[in-house]
Parts: C-alpha cells; structure tokens; sequence
C-alpha cells in the first residue's frame, strides 16, 4: 500500500470549493428540450380525422372520437385523437404518421391532478395549457414514415400524344401499382367523400395483397363502371385523400384502373358471378349511359325484367359520346357494358322516347321506370351573330369524332368555355390538326374543368386566353370563316361575396379570325319527350329533377338520376344516382324484402 | 314630369308594371317550376316598388353617388322573344334587359336636367336600377355561365 | 467452441470445473443460507443471488432471475415492425440505444434498406455518447458498491448531462427512441455539437479526479484487487466479451473486429489489460470511458452536417419486411450485444431473439465467481461484471 493511494482519495475536498452540480433548489422548473416529447398538442383544424396516430399506436393509447364541431365537414371524418396518458409512452409516432401535420407534442411534461380522468384527453379540444407552446418535439423536415410522393403515371410524350387518339395514361405496372398501393393509409375518408361511396382502402388493399379477382369483386359492390372511372372519374376522393395534405394524394383512379387492366374480361362472370334473384316485375330504363346502365345492373340482379331504351346506336351515353377515346378507349368502356348487359340486361338501340314509343305507353307497360337522359343540349352564349354555321357545338363536334365522322373543323379554331366539354374539344381539334385557342371568361384558376385536363391541353399546345369575353360573332371573308369579337376582362371582387366576377372592359376588344368557333359553355336536359303535365308532376326546378328520397320523383312509378338530377353532373354520381334509385325502385316493388334485406345488410 | 313627386310616381308605376308583365309570362308558361321563376321575378319588382314607395315617404334614401359594379353581361346579349316555353336563361336575359333599359332612360333624362335635387333623384334611380340588373347579371354568372 | 473443445479434451483446469458443488447440511447449522436481492438490493439489479455462508465466506451461489421478465421478445411478435421499435429499448433500461439501432439494423438488412451517410454518423454518435452514459453510470455504481458515496455523485451528474444531450437530440432521456427503422428521426439541434464539446470537456476533467479519489485509492484496491479474478481460459468456454474479456489481455471488440456504422472511419485502437480482477476491470472501463469521449469527438469533427437521414421508406402502415432470418451485433459497453431476427415476409416479425452479454456474465460466471468470496464483497463483484438483468430476462 503506497502513501499516495492514502492520500490520494482526499481530492475529493477540492470540490467542496467548486460550483456545485446540482440545482439549488431541487423545485425549479426545468423547461423540457426544444423538441422534448412531452405533452400531446393537436391543431384541431387542421387534422381531418384519418385515424393514422390511432393505428400505429402500440399501446392502444389514442382513440379516435366524434367532435361535434368538425363532424359532417367534407374531407374529415369528424373524430380527433383522445390520448390516454395512462397508456401512452410519449413515443411521438402518432407525430410521425400524422398525415395533416396537425399532432405535435409540446416540451411539457409536469401534470399534476388528483383526478385520474383528467389524463384522459382529446388534445386540442380540451383546455390544457401546453396547447399554445411552440416548443416541443415535432416531425423533422425530411422525415417520413410513409412515401408523400406519387408514383409517376407514365404518359404518352406530348408530341405523340398530340397526334393520336390512344390513352395517352399508359398505366400502372404491377410493381408500380403496388407501390403507389402501398401509400394508402386506409383512413377511409375516401369512402365517405365518394359519391358512391366505392370502399377504395379495401381495394387498394387487394392490389398489394396482388388479388385483383377480389379487387374486383368490391369494385362492382358499388360500381359496375371500374375500367371508365378508373380513367374518367372526377376522383373526389383524391381531394379528401389525407396523403395529400402534405404531400399527393393517393392515385386512388389509376389504381382502379389497374385493378381492371389486371383481369381479363372472359374471367369477369367466374369472379364475379352475381347471384340474380326471382321477380315477375318490369322496369324500363330511358338512357343507356352510366346512370341507366348503372340501375339497370342492379335492378337486373334482383330479377326484375330490365329494359334500356337509347336513342343512339350505342350505349354509354356521354361516356362514349362526349369523353375522347385518348382518355377513355372505347374498348374499355365496352368492357364494363358487356358485363352489364351479359348478366342479362336487354337494350334497345335507336329507340327514342316520346318519338318511338311514348312516356305514358312505357309508364303503363312497367311497373317502374328510371329516368337518366343527362344533359345533351348545348347551352346558348346567346350573343349576336351566334347561329353563323362556323359556330359549332363542342358536344357535336365530340359526338362527331367518337362516331368516326369528320367534325369538320378547320385548321385554325377558337373554342370557348372552360370545362370538360371545352377542353376535350380543344384536344380533340389538336389531334385532328388545328391550332387551338381557348377563350375562358375568367381565370384559368376557376376552370370548372380537371386540372389535370387544362395541364395536359396545355401542354399539347392549346393556347389558353384567360378573361376573355366574347361579345359578338361576325361574318369574316368568304363562309368558310368566322370572326369573334371578344373584350379583356377585369376579376372583380364581388361586393356580396362568392368568387371574383369578371367585368368586361369595353376599352379593350379583340376581334380575330378563325376557321370555326366551338362552344361549349355549358349543357342543360333535353326533356322534349316529356309532356308538360308530367312535367308539372314530375316537380322540375331549375331544369333538374329534384328527387325525393331513393332517386323517387313525385311520380309514382318514375325515379331519376345522372346529370339531369344532381348538381355535380359527373360519371361517378349518375352510377350512384343509378345504384341507389335500384334500391329505391327495389323498396318501392318490393318493401317487404327490401326491408329484410336491409336489415341482413346491418 | 316636373315635380320630384311625379318622377318617384312614374318609376313606382313602371316597377309595377314590370311585376305585372312578369305575372303575365308566368300565366302563359307551361311548366309549373318556369311559372314559379317568373312569379319570383314579380315579387323581386314589388320589392323595388316598396323601396321607392318608401323613398317617396321619406323612410328610404337614394344613393346617388354610390358606386354599383355593372357586370356588362345585359349590353352584349341578344334580344329574346317571350314564349310559353321560355327557358331560365332567356327570362334572366329578359330581366336583365328591362333593368338596363329602366336605368338608361333615367340616365338619360338625369342628363338633360340641371344640377340640384332633382337631377340627384334621378341619379338615385338610375342605380336603383343598377343594382336591381346586378342582381339577375349575378343569377346570370352563376347558373348560366357556369362553364363560362 | 474449438477452446472450449480442446479445454474438455486437454484436462481438467480448475477454471473449467462445471461440476456442482456437493449439497450442503444446513441442519449442521454450520452454514446459513443467505437470499440477496431481488428486493431493490441497489447495485445487483432486481436479480437476486441465493447464497450459502460458512462464516462470511460463500461457499455456493446460485442466481435467480425473472423478477423484470416482460416478454419483450414475444411482445414483438404481436407488434408491427414499425411499433416495435418504441418497445426494444426498455430490454436495457440504463443503455436502450443498442436495442434500436441493433433492431433497426437488422430489419434494414431483411428489407434491404440502405441507410444514408448522415444516418450512419449520427447513429454512431448516438451509440459512443450511450456508452459513455452507461459507463459513467457504472463508475459510480462500483464506486457506491465499495462504499464510496462522492464518485457516484460526480459521475452520475455527468451522466444526467449526457443525458441533458439525448434530451436535446432525442427528444427523451432514457428511450430515446431515436433510432428507426430506416435511420434516425431528426439531425443535430443547433448548437449541438458545441454543448456536446462542453459535456465531453467536463466530463474528462471530472474523469481525471475520478482517478485520483478511486483508482489511486487504497480502500478501493483493498477491497478489489484480487477480488472475482477470471482466468483467461474462462474467456471461451463462459462466453466472456467485452471489457471483462478485454480486461484479461483479449484484444476482442466488434467495433474493430467487425466494424459497423462508422466505426471503420474512426481512429481507435482496442484497449487491453492484464489485471484479471475486480480492478483491472474498473482500470479498463474507465480507460474505455475516456475513449468514448475521443470517439465522440472524433464523430463531431467528422460527421457530415446535412444530407438526409432517413431512407426511402415504404408506408410503415402496412410494412411487409420479406422472409428471412439474420444475426447483427455490436459493441455495448459489456461486450457483444446481438439481435437475431427471423421474419417470415409477413407485416410481424416471426421471431426475436436477443442476445445481451448479461445473461453469461450475471448467471454462469458471478455463480462461479462468487465462491470463495468473503460476503461484503459480492455487491462490488456483481457490479465489476456490469450486468443489466433486464436484458438478461427479454
């Protein structure tokens, strides 16, 4: 033992005389890091719902709850988190997953109460202190638990494009499809927000389990029409798809669409194979687009004798007639028709209502009847010199083309207006070779039309001319040309509200010259095969049927539904109009059974 | 027409008289939902008659000097002929015509009389008027041109 | 396994005697049967040691644990791969990050995720600045075992600023749940590295009087030298790694051997010793500890400043990892930590095992060490193999 190992150890009293490590006063507060996970904070307006924080949540420390304030909200399922801090481990992946970027975590972490329930709460809706503090653990920039990125759809090249009338959307492969399956989160705000309320996380589920047949399968619980809304649908969804909040939304129509190019159309009645019930009850269908078609497949599985009257030569309706076969081959359409038709739908072509066989005579040969005639009349801008020749329809010109007809068009046009119809006639007249100008009244940014639809036309050269009224058409040399005037205009926001009106400036008129004008502002019902006593019956407002419950009209045996009868006037909602107007027509034939049946179903 | 009396009498008999023509159409429309529009465009003209009726009384006052957006959806559009089966736009297009005649003529004679109080009640009605056009230009931009 | 071979083949060395020692008549009443532990016995753990006296000296030991089981293993079992990862750290409460890092690391392998550059640097510093905690938290616990109270204050301290620095780049103290599957969850705070710098700079200064109080202390080398001495034939066939192996003269550490993360770009050498006791233990750990803090340094100095963090990651929602089965390690502050993994390309892992190196040092070698020991000492033996019986128990 050496005298240094005994001396030694009385180092320790030199730091009796240094600054101490510890606190003096062991009950000052001491704020948390920064980004200490401490206590939950949820910025409740911002978070829609989705439930993620509740799925990853190992310890079944968050349920999701109704709020009153945020239920029935479009896009939000109405529930926020409520934590349970006898539960919770302050892991912080509830932030992580959050989709809205609205849960974070505070750096609070003392809570003193002798109430155990109190640690029972929906953060951001009760009362707690820490709700304001800007400290606390939040996600890092850079850090994801889900891709936010969609996978890249692959298209036609522009320059390709713009001179054929193929898809131009190629589709997903399967590796592609799975991956970009792979992001949903299946919150199920989707379902909701779907006019038909298509149950799209479970579908979406089936492409990464790589079982189309059962993809399939939940596709046409709701919607006998997958392979055209997987490329034509208004896909409300998408907008609503949380993902998208902070980064895309989930491709939820391109991986519909997958699931149908997946499957071979021979193999739709083994996988599908809808049971057909027993009825001696007649129901007649006036319009084979996706409305009547839609109830006449629903209907047809409940036995009833099913009857489609169309006054064009296919069925399809707008489907086939209006939407180009660059976005919706008709190959494809006919895909979800002949199935349609083969579980035993009977069509008549070429049969107009009210020339070939009147209302009343349908009205007395069926014991219900469902009305889904759309909107074919192109509306009117009603300004001078209109009925000149060159001015055409867009829905005649879209017609034209989808039946092989030469529209005859010109090589340099005007089209006017700034929906779907304008913008599938300006791509239209790209591919059949003229330079295109697009006048639109206000801005771009208010196109009723998809954006994806005035990205696409854009890029294959339409010009687009924003706030531009047309205020008269003229006679330009010779007749195979036509002049418009049109004046600038200036957005003015309107006193009362609502969106910025454009106001014409009469300083600053145009007047250019074209081979034709198309117009296509806009369509209203053509309800000429009505007589105006069922008119009255049938309760018209605004030119649109106002149904009652079920799609049911004022009329006894008359439901409607399409274009015609909802504000939307998209695919997706004429299918649910059709779906749920069979259900309506089912209980009105049946109620008894449809009742039982109702109930079987909860 | 001297008086300002006799020129608040003559705009109350013509928002009357609009009510009444819109009464008439709407007897001649052939479906209910079109008779019930015109009936709506009748009641929106006694409105204006109350308010200039109000006016004359004193309970109401003329904002001459007020500012109305004018959309200039009317100047540009075709006539229309009243028909039984007159579709919503060509009624709007009717109403929004009438307004925009009603607020021309006031204009017009405002122009021709010398400053003062009575040039002011002119002006007055001339944007009564304005603003009764604003408002079927207003229905027009929203339910007509809609994709436009 | 070929030393433990030739050891049975080639005779029959006291170190390898794994006989059971003979029954003792407690009845004689010359001997007494002594429980320590599991009641919070302070340094050993909530373990507890069954003892057989004659006099104050042991003459057999038999360990006891279970006390902390949990079950985490099988917990894993019903818990996405995602969610596992807030549950591995709790298998080594004073030293969690090896469990994310080893659990993270072998999903990435299975799902073969890279991980980036930045993720690999701040992963090892994560890793360097948890050894340094859970060595200085053992100072002072063989400190405290040996009944010296002041080092424990001073070390422990510095651990809590440690601890002060996970806050700040982790968001948590003790699980600091900051390495995920796919890299870490956030870079450096700002100002980091300069507090980091300040801990680092105390903390070698305080190691330094550490020294002088405890190492250069005649009751300390009373009490431990001598005290638990493994026999390098041990080493093998007993499953000894890390600083108790290291400390017997066996230059064996994962970080060199088998570098992982950034350990290959750092400048390090594996630290020997030559005293097989309780001492020569302390002398190595505390060496270790100051190499920490060279590594940590070295970290900071080198680590790459922005970039990404994290690899492309797939939603963790619904993550399939494909069917397989691996094995990773890496160097704890008590040797090989190991994470054997099996998954069966389904959204739940198969089967978890894990490896910690308390397991044989806190059964096998304290139940032979302890024989012959005089009763005062086992709290200072058990501590001079640095045990956490959590991970003992997964």
């Amino acid at each position: 033992m050496s005298l240094r190992d005994l001396l030694s150890p009385f180092y320790v009293w030199q730091r009796a005389f240094e600054k101490p490590y510890t606190t003096k006063r062991p009950t000052l507060d001491r704020p948390g890091a920064p980004a200490y996970r401490g206590f939950h904070i949820n910025i409740t307006e911002t978070c829609v719902g989705c439930g993620s924080c509740h799925t990853i949540c190992q310890n079944h420390a968050i349920d999701m709850v109704a709020v009153d304030e945020y239920v029935g909200r479009d896009g939000d399922s109405g529930l926020r988190p409520r934590f349970d801090y006898g539960r919770c481990c302050w892991c912080g992946l509830c932030v992580d997953i959050c989709t809205a970027g609205s849960l974070r975590m505070s750096n609070e972490y003392a809570w003193i109460s002798e109430d155990p329930g109190d640690f029972h709460f929906t953060a951001g809706i009760d009362d707690k202190p820490w709700q304001e503090n800007a400290l606390g653990y939040r996600r890092a920039e850079g850090y994801h638990l889900y891709p936010p990125k969609r996978i890249t759809m692959p298209m036609l090249p522009v320059e390709e494009s713009v001179n054929t009338f193929d898809e131009v959307v190629r589709g997903y492969d399967k590796e592609q499809a799975k991956k970009e399956a792979d992001r949903c989160v299946e919150c199920g705000i989707c379902v909701a927000t779907c006019p038909a309320h298509m149950d799209v996380p479970d579908y979406i589920h089936s492409i990464r389990d790589g079982d189309y047949e059962k993809g399939l399968q939940l596709m046409y619980r709701t919607n006998p029409f997958p392979a055209t809304c997987g490329r034509i649908c208004t896909r409300r969804c998408e907008s609503v798809c949380p993902v998208g909040i902070l980064g895309e939304p989930v491709a939820i129509r391109w991986l519909k669409r997958f699931i149908v190019d997946q499957v071979d159309k021979k193999d739709y009645p083994r996988i599908l194979n809808e049971p057909i019930g027993e009825s001696d009850f007649k129901v007649a269908i006036i319009g084979a687009g996706p409305g009547g078609l839609s109830a006449a497949y629903y209907l047809r599985q409940q036995g009833h004798a099913v009857t489609v009257y169309e006054s064009r030569a296919s069925a399809g309706g707008m489907l086939r007639y209006g939407v180009p076969s660059y976005r919706l081959p008709d190959v494809e359409l006919d895909k979800d028709i002949e199935h349609i038709l083969a579980i035993g739908v009977d069509i008549k072509y070429d049969t107009e209502i009210g020339r070939d066989i009147s209302f009343e005579t349908l009205l007395e040969d069926n014991d219900a009847i469902f009305m889904s005639t759309g909107l074919s009349v192109p509306s009117s801008m009603r300004i001078h010199g209109e009925d000149h020749p060159r001015v055409l329809s867009g829905l005649q010109v879209l017609a034209d083309v989808a039946s092989g007809r030469d529209p005859g068009i010109g090589k340099k046009i005007a089209v006017i207006g700034g929906g779907n119809v304008a913008m599938d006639a300006a791509r239209v007249s790209r591919r059949l070779g003229a330079d295109v100008t697009l006048l639109y009244r206000r801005r771009i940014s208010d196109m009723p039309a998809d954006d994806e639809e005035i990205d696409e036309s854009q890029a294959e050269g339409v010009v687009i001319v924003q706030q531009a009224i047309p205020v008269e058409v003229l006679d330009a040399d010779g007749t195979e040309r036509v002049c418009i005037k049109w004046g600038e205009a200036k957005m003015v926001d309107d006193p009362k509200g609502g969106r910025p009106r454009p106001v014409l400036q009469e300083d600053r008129m145009h007047t250019e010259t074209y081979d034709c004008i198309i117009s296509a502002i806009g369509q209203s019902s053509d309800l000429g095969y009505l007589s105006s006593e069922v008119q009255d019956q049938l309760a018209i407002e605004w030119g649109r049927f106002k149904p009652v419950e079920y799609q049911h009209t004022m009329m006894e045996k008359v439901f409607v539904g399409g274009d015609f009868a909802n504000r939307t006037a998209d695919a997706i909602s004429a299918i649910e109009d059709g779906h749920h107007a069979a259900r309506g027509i089912n209980r009105f034939l049946n109620p008894d059974a449809f009742i039982k049946a109702e109930m079987q179903d909860e | 027409m001297n008086t300002i009396d006799e020129i608040l009498d003559y705009a109350i008999d013509q928002e009357q008289q609009a009510a009444d023509f819109y009464e008439e159409v709407a007897k001649n429309a052939e479906t209910a939902s079109m008779k019930k529009i015109l009936l709506d465009f009748s009641e929106e003209e006694k409105h204006h008659k109350k308010i200039l009726q109000a006016v004359k009384t004193g309970e109401h006052e003329l904002t001459p000097q007020q500012e109305i957006l004018d959309l200039k959806i009317a100047d540009y559009l075709v006539e229309v002929e009243v028909s039984k089966n007159i579709s919503y736009q060509d009624a709007l297009i009717i109403a929004m015509k009438r307004e925009r005649a009603a607020y021309e003529l006031y204009t017009d004679i405002a122009a021709r009389v010398p400053e003062g109080h009575l040039r002011e009640v002119l002006d007055g009605l001339a944007r009564e008027e304005e603003k009764h056009k604003l408002f079927f230009e207003t229905e027009y931009d929203e339910r007509i041109l809609t994709d436009n | 396994m070929t030393s433990l071979n030739r050891h049975t083949l080639t005779g029959h060395s006291a170190a390898l005697d794994f006989s059971q020692p003979e029954p003792v008549d407690l009845s004689s009443g010359k001997y007494v049967k002594l429980w320590q532990g599991p009641q919070h016995p302070g340094i050993t753990g909530n373990m507890s040691l069954e003892l057989t006296l004659e006099g104050d000296t042991i003459i057999g030991c038999k360990t006891h644990v279970g006390y902390l089981h949990r079950g985490f293993e099988k917990l894993m079992e019903r818990r996405t791969f995602i969610q596992n990862f807030t549950v591995v750290c709790r298998i080594a409460v004073p030293e969690p990050t090896f469990n994310e890092y080893l659990y993270s690391h072998a999903v990435e392998e299975l799902s073969g995720i890279e991980i980036p550059d930045r993720a690999v640097w701040l992963r090892t510093l994560n890793l360097e600045l948890m050894r340094l905690a859970s060595f200085l938290m053992w100072i002072g616990g063989q400190s405290g075992a040996f009944g010296m109270y002041t080092v424990p204050n001073w070390t422990l301290s510095h651990r809590d600023f440690v601890l002060d620095l996970f806050e700040e780049m982790t968001g948590a103290r003790i699980y600091h749940m900051y390495i995920v599957p796919g890299g870490v969850r956030a870079g450096l705070p700002e100002g980091f590295e300069k507090r980091a710098r300040d801990v680092m700079d105390s903390t070698e200064k305080m190691l330094g009087q550490v020294e002088r109080v405890m190492f250069n202390n005649a009751v300390t080398k009373a009490r431990s030298r001598g005290l638990g001495i493994i026999d390098p034939e041990m080493i093998d066939p007993y499953g000894i790694v890390g600083p108790n192996a290291r400390a017997c003269g066996v230059a064996r550490d994962l970080r060199k051997d088998e570098p992982y993360l950034a350990y290959d770009q750092l400048d390090f050498d594996i630290i020997t010793g030559h005293d097989c006791d309780a001492y020569g233990r302390a002398w190595q750990r505390l060496q270790e500890t100051r190499q920490s803090i060279d590594l940590i340094r070295q970290c900071l100095d080198r680590m790459p400043v922005d970039g990404p963090f994290q690899a492309d990651m797939p939603n963790v929602l619904h993550w399939k990892v494909p069917a397989g089965e691996t094995y990773v390690k890496a160097e704890c502050t008590r040797g090989e930590y190991g994470y054997y993994m099996v998954t069966d390309g389904s959204e739940y892992v198969r089967r978890v095992h894990v490896r910690g190196p308390s397991y044989t040092h806190a059964i096998a070698v304290m139940e032979r060490l302890a024989v012959g020991c005089n009763i005062a000492d086992i709290a200072g033996l058990m501590v001079s193999l640095h045990t956490y019986p959590p991970e003992i128990e997964r």
